[in-house]
C-alpha cells in the first residue's frame, strides 16, 4: 500500500494558551489496525476530534488518500468514510438495533420507512461480522450487554461504507469474553480493508490486534512502530516519557 | 445461514432492494408456536403500552355498553345524545391535545402553558373570524399555536433552560395576553357559523345523528400523526433525540432542528384544537381559567397511553386511547351521576396506575 489512506503532518491544536497537539504527523494504511496509544492528556482525543470533525485541527496538514484535505464538521468526515465508534457508544437506547444502525440515514420506500430493507441489512452487516451473540436484530438496545452494544455500534459504522473506523476505549467496560469477541471484530474489520485505528490504555488488547502502535506524548507523536517489532516494556517508555525518539532520556 | 468467511464485508450502504418475504421478522431464530410469535411480535410494536391500554379501554367500552343495554334510562350511554351530545365532542378534543403533547414528550420536551395557550389560540381564531373571515380565523388560530410554541421551542432549545419552568412562566404570560388583546369579557363566535348548515359548523362540529364532524378530524390526525411518528424517519429522529440526544448528534443529527420540528407539529395541533373548541363551546373566557384543566388532563392521557415523560417512548394509538379511556370514563361517571369529586378521585387513581404500569414495563423490556 504506496500512499497512506490518511497522513497528518505536523497538525496542531492548542485550547488557549494551552498546546495540545504540537505538530504531529500520523499515517493511517487501510487494512491496517493502528493502535494509539499515550497517557492521559497526551491529546489522543483532541488528534481523533480532529480526524472526525468535531474540533477542527489549527494548522498542519491533512491528506486523504493522497490529496490534501479540511475536515471541518463531523457531516464531512462521515461523507469520506471516516467513522468514530465513541468510548459511551452513543447508541440510542430506547431503540431497537436496526433503528440505531440506520439512524440519520433511514432507508426510504414512498417516503415511508422500509423496515424490511433496513433489518436486512443490518442482519447481513451482522453477519458479516460474523456476530452470532445477537438473537434479533429488533431487539432494543436497552437489553444489550456491553460487548453486543460495542459490536452494534462498530457494525453501523461497517452498514455507514467506512473506510476508517477510530474506535475510543473499545474494551474498557467489557469483562475478558466480550473483550476478545470485540478485538476479533476489529481484526474483521482490517481483513476486509478498512483502516482501523484503536485508542487504549489496555496494552494487553493492544499487542493482540494492532499492526502498528502510535505513541503520543504530551502533543507530539514519539513513535510509530510495528507492533511485531517492539515490546510491551519499549511501548511503556515511550508512554511515560523514558524513551524519546532520540534514545533512552 | 452460512456466513462465508471474510467475504466483502458488506455491499453497503445496500440499494433498497425490495426483500420478498411474507411478515417482516427476519432474524436468524424465529420464534416457534403462535403464542410465543404474538409475544414476540408484541415486544416490537413500538411505544409499547398502547396495546395493554387498549384492552382496559375496550373492557370499560363493553362493560358500560352491557350496563346500558340493561338499564338504558339509569345510565344511558349508548343513547345518541350522549354520544354525539358529549362523547364524540370531547374525545376528539382531548386525543388532539394528547397526540400533540405526547410528540412532545417524545422529544423530550413539556408544555405547561397549553391550557393559557388554547384561551390565546381561541380568542386570536375569533377575533380574526370577526375581521377577515372564518376560513382566515381558522388558519389565525392554528398559526397562533404554531407560533406559541415556536416561542416556547425556542426559550428552551437556545437557553436550555427547562422547559418545565419555561413553559410554566410563558402560560402565565399568554394567559394575561389573551386580556390584554381582548379585554376582560368573553369573545364570542359570531352566532351564524355554529348553526345547522353552515359550512364551519358542517366541518368542525356537524352533528350526524351519533357522532359528530370532530371523530372524522381525529380518525384523519391519528393516521397523519401514526405516520410522522412512527412511519417517517422524522418521527425515528424524534425518538432518537428524546431517548439520547447525544447520540444523535453524534451520528450527525441536529437535536436542536428536531426538537423545534417537534414543538411545530405541537404548535399545529394544538391550534387546531382550539379551533374545534371553539366550534363546541362559541364563547371564549379570556384569561386561560377555563381551558387550564386540558394542560395537565393532556399530559394524563399520553401517560395513560404509555407515553415515557422522560421522553424516547410513546405511540400515537396509545395516545388516543389514553384520552378516550379518560373521557369515557368522566362520562360514565357522570351519567351514573357519582358526584364530581369521584370524577377526581378516579382519574387520579387512573394516572397514577398507569404511569406505575409503564414502568413496570419499561423495566420488563430491559
Amino acid at each position: 500500500m504506496a500512499t497512506p489512506l490518511i497522513e497528518l503532518s505536523n497538525v496542531t491544536k492548542s485550547f488557549g494558551p494551552v498546546d495540545v497537539l504540537k505538530g504531529v504527523n500520523f499515517s493511517v494504511e487501510e487494512g491496517k489496525v493502528t493502535a494509539l496509544v499515550g497517557d492521559n492528556g497526551a491529546g489522543k482525543s483532541t488528534l481523533i476530534k480532529g480526524l472526525s470533525g468535531v474540533q477542527p485541527y489549527d494548522g498542519g496538514n491533512v491528506s486523504f488518500r493522497g490529496e490534501e484535505v479540511h475536515i471541518r464538521s463531523p457531516r464531512q468526515a462521515s461523507a469520506m468514510g471516516i467513522e468514530v465508534v465513541y468510548q459511551d457508544l452513543a447508541l440510542c437506547e430506547n431503540l431497537d438495533i436496526v433503528q440505531n444502525m440506520f439512524l440519520g440515514r433511514e432507508e426510504l420506500n414512498a417516503g415511508t420507512l422500509d423496515e424490511a430493507s433496513m433489518e436486512f441489512a443490518a442482519q447481513k452487516a451482522l453477519q458479516s461480522l460474523s456476530v452470532r451473540t445477537v438473537k434479533s436484530v429488533r431487539q432494543k438496545v436497552s437489553s444489550l450487554s456491553g460487548g453486543q452494544r460495542q459490536t452494534v455500534a462498530i457494525a453501523r459504522s461497517v452498514l455507514r461504507n467506512a473506510k476508517m473506523v477510530i474506535l475510543d476505549e473499545p474494551t474498557a467496560a467489557l469483562g475478558v469474553a466480550q473483550t476478545e469477541q470485540v478485538l476479533n471484530l476489529v481484526r474483521r474489520l482490517a481483513d476486509n480493508g478498512i483502516a482501523v485505528v484503536i485508542i487504549s490504555h489496555n496494552l494487553a488488547d493492544v499487542f493482540e490486534v494492532a499492526d502498528k502502535i502510535s505513541v503520543l506524548y504530551l502533543g507530539q507523536m514519539v513513535a510509530h512502530i510495528d507492533a511485531k517489532k517492539t515490546t510491551r516494556d519499549e511501548v511503556v517508555a515511550y508512554i511515560t516519557g523514558s524513551k524519546t525518539p532520540e534514545g533512552v532520556a | 445461514m452460512a456466513t462465508k468467511k471474510l467475504d466483502p464485508l458488506i455491499e453497503a450502504p445496500l440499494t433498497t432492494e425490495a426483500v420478498a418475504v411474507s411478515g417482516r421478522r427476519m432474524s436468524d431464530s424465529r420464534p416457534e408456536g403462535w403464542i410465543n410469535k404474538i409475544r414476540y411480535n408484541l415486544q416490537f410494536v413500538r411505544g409499547r403500552g398502547a396495546f395493554e391500554i387498549g384492552i382496559v379501554f375496550v373492557a370499560i367500552i363493553v362493560v358500560f355498553s352491557i350496563i346500558s343495554a340493561v338499564n338504558p334510562k339509569g345510565f344511558p350511554f349508548l343513547k345518541a345524545e350522549n354520544l354525539s351530545g358529549v362523547l364524540t365532542q370531547s374525545v376528539p378534543m382531548l386525543a388532539i391535545l394528547s397526540i400533540a403533547v405526547g410528540i412532545l414528550m417524545v422529544a423530550g420536551e413539556f408544555d405547561l402553558s397549553l391550557g393559557f395557550a388554547i384561551t390565546f389560540n381561541a380568542i386570536v381564531f375569533v377575533r380574526f373570524t370577526d375581521m377577515f373571515g372564518v376560513w382566515v380565523g381558522v388558519i389565525g388560530g392554528i398559526l397562533s399555536g404554531v407560533f406559541i410554541a415556536l416561542v416556547n421551542a425556542v426559550i428552551v432549545v437556545y437557553t436550555r433552560i427547562p422547559s418545565f419552568i419555561a413553559t410554566l412562566g410563558m402560560g402565565f404570560f399568554w394567559g394575561g395576553a389573551s386580556i390584554f388583546i381582548n379585554g376582560t369579557n368573553a369573545a364570542l363566535l359570531n352566532p351564524e357559523l355554529t348553526k345547522d348548515g353552515n359550512p364551519f359548523e358542517f366541518i368542525f362540529a356537524h352533528d350526524f345523528g351519533t357522532f359528530r364532524s370532530q371523530v372524522v378530524w381525529l380518525l384523519i390526525l391519528t393516521v397523519i400523526a401514526w405516520f410522522f411518528l412512527h412511519r417517517h424517519k422524522l418521527g425515528n429522529h424524534i425518538f432518537a433525540v428524546g431517548g439520547n440526544s447525544a447520540a444523535a448528534r453524534a451520528i450527525s443529527i441536529n437535536p436542536n432542528r428536531v426538537k423545534l420540528l417537534a414543538w411545530t407539529v405541537y404548535g399545529l395541533l394544538s391550534g387546531f384544537a382550539s379551533v374545534l373548541f371553539v366550534a363546541r363551546i362559541p364563547s371564549v373566557q379570556p384569561g386561560g381559567n377555563a381551558t387550564a384543566d386540558f394542560t395537565l388532563f393532556a399530559v394524563a392521557a399520553a401517560v395513560v397511553g404509555g407515553t415515557s415523560l422522560l421522553g424516547g417512548r410513546g405511540s400515537v394509538i396509545g395516545m388516543v386511547v389514553g384520552a378516550a379511556l379518560i373521557e369515557v370514563i368522566k362520562n360514565g361517571l357522570i351519567l351514573a351521576k357519582a358526584p364530581g369529586f369521584y370524577l377526581q378521585l378516579f382519574v387520579g387513581v387512573t394516572i397514577v396506575i398507569a404511569a406505575i404500569f409503564n414502568r413496570f414495563m419499561e423495566g420488563k423490556a430491559s
